[in-house]
């Protein structure tokens, strides 16, 4: 076991570190001169000398990024080109945003796809699944942005029953932030749940025609009792891996929904600073949902080898 | 939405198919009435695409003033935009560069994914480097990942299309390399290496041809998944820029104009999800009838 964690420990740290190298030696390939951006106006040769060495844009790459992981490690990710503001603390303000968001959404898919994925497997062959499937295949097809701009279009324009944009944080007003949060949430969450229905789903199946279950029936367990207490919860084991796997669909539908939303959140901080060319803000951003990715991904590992013992037995799986 | 892509599978059957099979299951994938309309649609649209010159009343950049925001009409059927642009014309064309950036992608990922995962698959020992590799691109959500590249090159439909195929290659890789395991400890492989097969012989004419079902399955989902990758760009205006349409872009652009022309939001995004669904229904089809497993079910 802890051979395994081990190993797992130095894989994620090795890419990791490949991350970071890619982050950076991405940011410095941009075009234009990081000095002359930082500098913005005042153009005359003096500042901008002066800018490179206070950031240390004089020295080789390799050195700059040495000078780089050691800031960030210690939690400083420069200063954003244009507001000037510590990097490290605009992602702190965006972050609960999206947490929030992210949050909601996992709960909302959850629900839909355990839910719809229990029936479609229940009752086979039936107009319920066949409704089940259905939905599934279009969660599938439906472009996340295209249906959150046709919920604004029926929900907020046609029938103004929920605001069309706006953020409110649960921790301020709970009412308000669930009437600003419950459509992007929807929206962002539809896709996570029409994967976990189907996962549930062709789990449930598995689960039904395996002995265990046939073993409860036979001991004269009743039917909710042997889908619920037996078949289900062999098959959230499957369900966990797949919503630990798709965290990285959130954070890239998140991006999406912030923009349709207009939420102030991680995802939207990520394209402005594109847009305005924030070469600091777009290394941190780009660092920290790697990170975060490589963290969850690592977790989600370890997890499956505490629930699963063959897979660290077997090494890896193939 | 699809855009991280997981594998469909990693532990195949990888029974080595038996000659005509592909055409069985073409056969199969016919009977099957959902897929058999899948297809149609996928082939309809793919011609209105490709003869969008021809199909279309109206060039795509043709203003009209005097008949700006009209919503579906005869003339207009899909409407006309706050210029007085055809939306049907503009629809056709938009398929055209979603169709586009969909294919080119994808083969762009199987044209580097397939030899990293034989590879890493056949040989041991590169086995934990094209791991490490593709663990470091798929430690960037396909987004940022798209982002990143529209900072460092500038927006393009090029470079949504190396986007999207980096962000699927990841899967691409392991399909091809869990395939290659099974179909390396196959008998009739151990037969050829006794035979004093060469590597690049047993890997070319042994393992991938057998592979080669488990990556049209994984295609079939990777395609649909890269067009609504494109339109997700474009409408972030990350992917192509105007005025070339693309669905993504008019749905950016349709989306101040809420309240004056609701018809401008609807026609594209129902282009797109007609065309992602058809082709997910001809790929549950194609699943169904190349996986051995399920015919027998």
């Amino acid at each position: 076991m802890w051979r395994y964690v081990l190993r797992r420990l130095i894989e994620s740290a090795v890419t990791l570190v490949l991350v970071t190298i890619v982050v950076f030696i991405g940011v410095r390939a941009l075009p234009g001169d990081p000095a002359r951006a930082l500098a913005a106006e005042e153009s005359d040769p003096e500042t901008i000398a002066a800018i490179r060495a206070e950031y240390g844009l004089d020295q080789p790459i390799p050195v700059q990024y040495v000078r780089y992981v050691g800031k960030a490690v210690q939690g400083d990710l420069g200063t954003s080109a244009r507001t000037r503001l510590s990097v490290t603390e605009t992602i702190g303000h965006a972050l609960p945003v999206t947490l929030q968001l992210a949050t909601f959404a996992i709960v909302v898919a959850v629900l839909i796809g355990v839910g719809a994925g229990v029936v479609a497997a229940v009752r086979r062959r039936t107009a319920s699944e066949w409704v089940a499937n259905s939905v599934a295949l279009l969660g599938l097809s439906i472009p996340n942005f295209w249906f959150g701009l046709m919920a604004v279009l029926i929900f907020a324009v046609a029938y103004p029953i929920l605001p069309a944009s706006g953020f409110v944080s649960v921790f301020d007003n709970p009412v308000e932030s669930f009437r600003h949060l419950l459509m992007p949430a929807i929206v962002l969450g539809s896709g996570l749940a029409a994967v976990i229905m189907r996962q549930t789903r062709s789990a449930m199946l598995e689960a039904l025609s395996a002995d265990y279950v046939r073993t409860a029936r036979a001991k004269g367990l009743g039917g909710t009792q042997v889908v619920l207490g037996h078949a289900l919860r062999n098959s959230l084991i499957v369900v966990t891996t797949i919503v630990g796997l798709q965290l990285g669909l959130l954070i890239s539908g998140a991006v999406v929904t912030e923009q349709i939303f207009v939420l102030p959140g991680f995802g939207k901080l990520t394209i402005d600073a594109v847009f305005t060319r924030d070469y600091p803000m777009i290394q941190g951003v780009v660092l920290v949902t790697a990170t975060a990715y490589i963290g969850i991904n690592l977790l989600v590992d370890l997890l499956y080898s505490v629930i699963d013992p063959r897979i660290r037995v077997g090494g890896r799986v193939t | 939405m699809t855009l991280e892509l997981v594998p469909v599978k990693e532990t195949g059957p990888a029974a080595p198919a038996p000659p005509g099979s592909r055409r069985r299951a073409l056969r199969r994938v016919l009977r099957n009435p959902l897929a058999a309309l899948g297809l149609v649609i996928v082939v309809v649209a793919l011609l209105a695409a490709a003869l969008a010159n021809l199909v279309t009343p109206f060039p795509y950049d043709r203003t009209d003033f005097s008949a700006a925001l009209q919503p579906p009409s005869p003339a207009h059927w899909f409407g006309t935009d706050e210029l007085g642009r055809d939306q049907f014309s503009r629809v056709i064309f938009g398929l055209r560069a979603s169709v586009e950036v969909g294919v080119m992608s994808v083969a762009l990922s199987l044209v580097v994914g397939v030899p990293l995962g034989l590879l890493a698959g056949f040989y041991g020992w590169l086995d934990p480097v094209v791991s490490r590799l593709t663990d470091t691109l798929l430690a960037f959500p396909f987004l940022v990942l798209a982002v990143g590249l529209a900072a460092i090159v500038g927006p393009s439909l090029t470079i949504a299309t190396i986007a999207i195929a980096a962000a699927q290659i990841p899967a691409v890789v392991r399909v091809t390399r869990s395939e290659t395991l099974h179909l390396r400890e196959m008998d009739y492989v151990a037969a050829a290496i006794a035979d004093g097969a060469s590597d690049a012989v047993l890997l070319g004419r042994h393992i991938l041809p057998n592979a080669v079902n488990a990556l049209i399955v994984q295609a079939t989902v990777a395609v649909p998944a890269a067009i609504i990758g494109e339109s997700v760009l474009s409408f972030l205006g990350l992917g192509v820029r105007p005025p070339t349409p693309s669905l993504g872009i008019m749905l950016a652009s349709a989306q101040p104009l809420f309240r004056d022309g609701p018809w401008l939001v609807v026609f594209p995004g129902v282009a797109i999800v007609l065309l992602t669904l058809a082709m997910n229904l001809v790929g549950d089809g194609l699943r169904d009838a190349l996986d051995p497993r399920e015919v027998r079910r």
